[in-house]
């Protein structure tokens, strides 16, 4: 107990007084995960809109690899970035490996299937008929396209943030491609996950906390989107 | 802006959906397309504005000439069967078409919001367009199709799912709506009273194809076979044998009336003998299901009904309700245009 009760006030301690690692381990793990989820926006929601609108051969086992990529063990996905990006690797020549750059990929392979899926099935969700009824008052392929993300915006923004909220919070991927390298790779998680193996239980509380805050914010952006959603229903 | 197609054809899954060798609208008249449930109408109405995913061949034309996809883009509005709002206010909703056609926002609202009073429902403007009821969106959505001042207007049975008075007042408004307007109107409904409250002009489809064209108070009054008849409402039909006259007749069943053993029937009426089945109240009127030698025939009537299930019955019809036809269409016969 009291290591925990110990712990919290140090914690508080910390983020109160403005430690710098902790600020500057916080301000990367945001810079990572942001950057890796608007990568994964970017391809997701295309691919979401093809998946869910498009009529071709072979999408409906598209769609299901989508769904099972939501589940993706972020060790596995840092096992096959740390090997592509190897010294020897096909990607080894970038010099990528143990850098931002490689954790920002590890961590857009990680949510662009839970943009894709998710963003899948809010289109799917939308009147089936809007796309015509659009096409119907003289919208272009494009302008109708808009029309209806436009129409599916608070699904589509709940989609990045669970995306982000899963980038955010894991630990295996940026482990591994990011060797957790004090001032240059040591993110929320993985600088949680030394502390803790250090004993240093005030550290890892204080970063367990601003993980948490983040969390939150999150999880209430979400909520809020949904509110405002059914309330315009 | 006239509309029209030239030998258009629609398919789907390897079957024929619309057959249409050739169909004119020319600006500022409404053609009502009426048929039955699965006749290809909503099909057509499609396969006229380049929508939907159905194979298609045959040309569409505007003014005459070939039109393309985004020629008729440009021409064309449709409001589809079911109201397709988006997630936003009423004036929003009504200023889509524009912003679509890349119209500026407050640009759209000031051009939107005449049609949102002209079609009543100015009032609501604010209001976010998914709490407005049926009635309600439907006068959105057509609002929405008539602010693009479009030159083409189609429309895909409008009413349906409206109650009676809603029905009754938004034909009033989009009948006055229309008159504002030079567009060519094409109008698709399975409502007789529709196409007689809109359509200067009525065609029949039947089996996606046109069976009758022409004024709308000829078409509805005249019907060209029996699958137009019954379309029509001239389901009470009488064939040569029952009737001893060339031709089959058919008739309103509203206008064929019960007679009294005791009642001779008057001059030049038809009338055909059996018993009846039943007699069904339907509230100020009765309709009686007659057995005859050739089969079942209908009347309804608002006078005082004695006879009772399994009595001799004989049913009088005038000549003037009464009509001769056809029969009913053969699948591959050529459709006829008037």
């Amino acid at each position: 107990m009291d290591v925990l009760g110990d712990g919290l006030l140090e914690a508080l301690r910390l983020l109160l007084t403005g430690d710098e690692d902790t600020w500057a381990i916080t301000g990367l793990t945001l810079r990572v995960s942001v950057t890796a989820t608007m990568i994964a926006f970017l391809l997701g929601v295309p691919t979401a809109a093809l998946l869910a609108l498009g009529r071709f051969r072979g999408r409906r086992v598209l769609h299901a690899i989508a769904n099972t990529g939501m589940g993706l063990p972020p060790v596995v996905v840092g096992l096959f970035v740390t090997v592509l990006l190897w010294r020897s690797g096909p990607l080894g020549s970038l010099g990528l490996l143990y850098t931002p750059t490689a954790m920002v990929i590890a961590q857009a392979a990680i949510a662009t299937p839970i943009v894709i899926a998710l963003t899948a099935a809010a289109l799917q969700q939308v009147d089936q008929d809007f796309l015509l009824q659009m096409r119907a008052l003289g919208a272009t392929r494009f302008r109708a396209l808009g029309a209806l993300l436009m129409e599916a915006k608070l699904p589509l923004l709940a989609a990045g943030m669970a995306g982000f909220g899963a980038v955010v919070s894991e630990v295996g991927a940026a482990q591994m491609v990011g060797g957790n390298l004090a001032g240059e790779t040591r993110v929320l998680t993985t600088a949680a996950v030394l502390a803790t193996s250090r004993g240093q239980f005030a550290l890892a509380i204080a970063f367990g906390l601003v993980l948490l805050i983040i969390a939150f914010a999150v999880n209430l952006a979400i909520t809020i989107a949904q509110h405002r959603q059914l309330a315009a229903r | 802006m006239s509309i029209g197609c030239r030998d258009l054809r629609v398919s789907a899954g390897g079957r024929e959906l619309v057959s249409v060798p050739a169909l004119d609208i020319p600006a500022g008249e409404t053609l009502a397309v009426l048929g039955p449930n699965g006749a290809g109408k909503s099909t057509l109405l499609r396969a006229l504005a380049h929508l939907g995913t159905a194979s298609r061949t045959g040309t569409v034309l505007l003014d005459g000439q070939a039109a393309t996809t985004a020629g008729l883009r440009r021409a064309v509005a449709a409001v589809l069967q079911r109201p397709v709002l988006q997630r936003t206010t009423v004036l929003d909703n009504a200023a889509a078409g524009l912003r679509l056609r890349g119209v500026r926002r407050g640009e759209a609202r000031r051009r939107a919001g005449p049609w949102l009073d002209a079609l009543g429902v100015a009032h609501l403007a604010t209001r976010n367009a998914r709490t407005l009821s049926g009635g309600e969106a439907q006068r959105v959505a057509i609002a929405r199709a008539l602010a693009v001042a479009p030159r083409v207007l189609l429309l895909d049975e409008p009413f349906t799912g409206l109650d009676a008075t809603t029905r009754t007042d938004l034909l009033a408004d989009l009948r006055a709506a229309l008159d504002r307007q030079d567009a060519a109107v094409l109008l698709v409904t399975h409502d007789r009273e529709e196409a007689r409250a809109l359509a200067q002009r009525t065609a029949l489809l039947v089996n996606g194809e046109i069976r009758q064209l022409g004024p709308t108070a000829e078409v509805l009054d005249a019907p060209a076979d029996l699958e137009c008849a019954t379309l029509l409402g001239f389901t009470t039909q009488l064939p040569p044998a029952l009737t001893g006259q060339d031709g089959m007749l058919v008739a309103r069943p509203e206008r064929c009336s019960p007679l009294d053993d005791s009642t001779p029937p008057p001059p030049d009426t038809v009338v055909a003998a059996g018993v009846l089945r039943r007699a069904v109240p339907l509230g100020g009127a009765t309709r009686l299901d007659v057995d005859t030698a050739t089969g079942p025939v209908t009347a309804v009537t608002t006078a005082d009904v004695t006879f009772t299930p399994g009595s001799p019955i004989r049913i009088a019809i005038a000549p003037e309700h009464l009509r001769t036809c056809a029969p009913a269409a053969a699948p591959d016969a050529p459709s006829r245009n008037g």
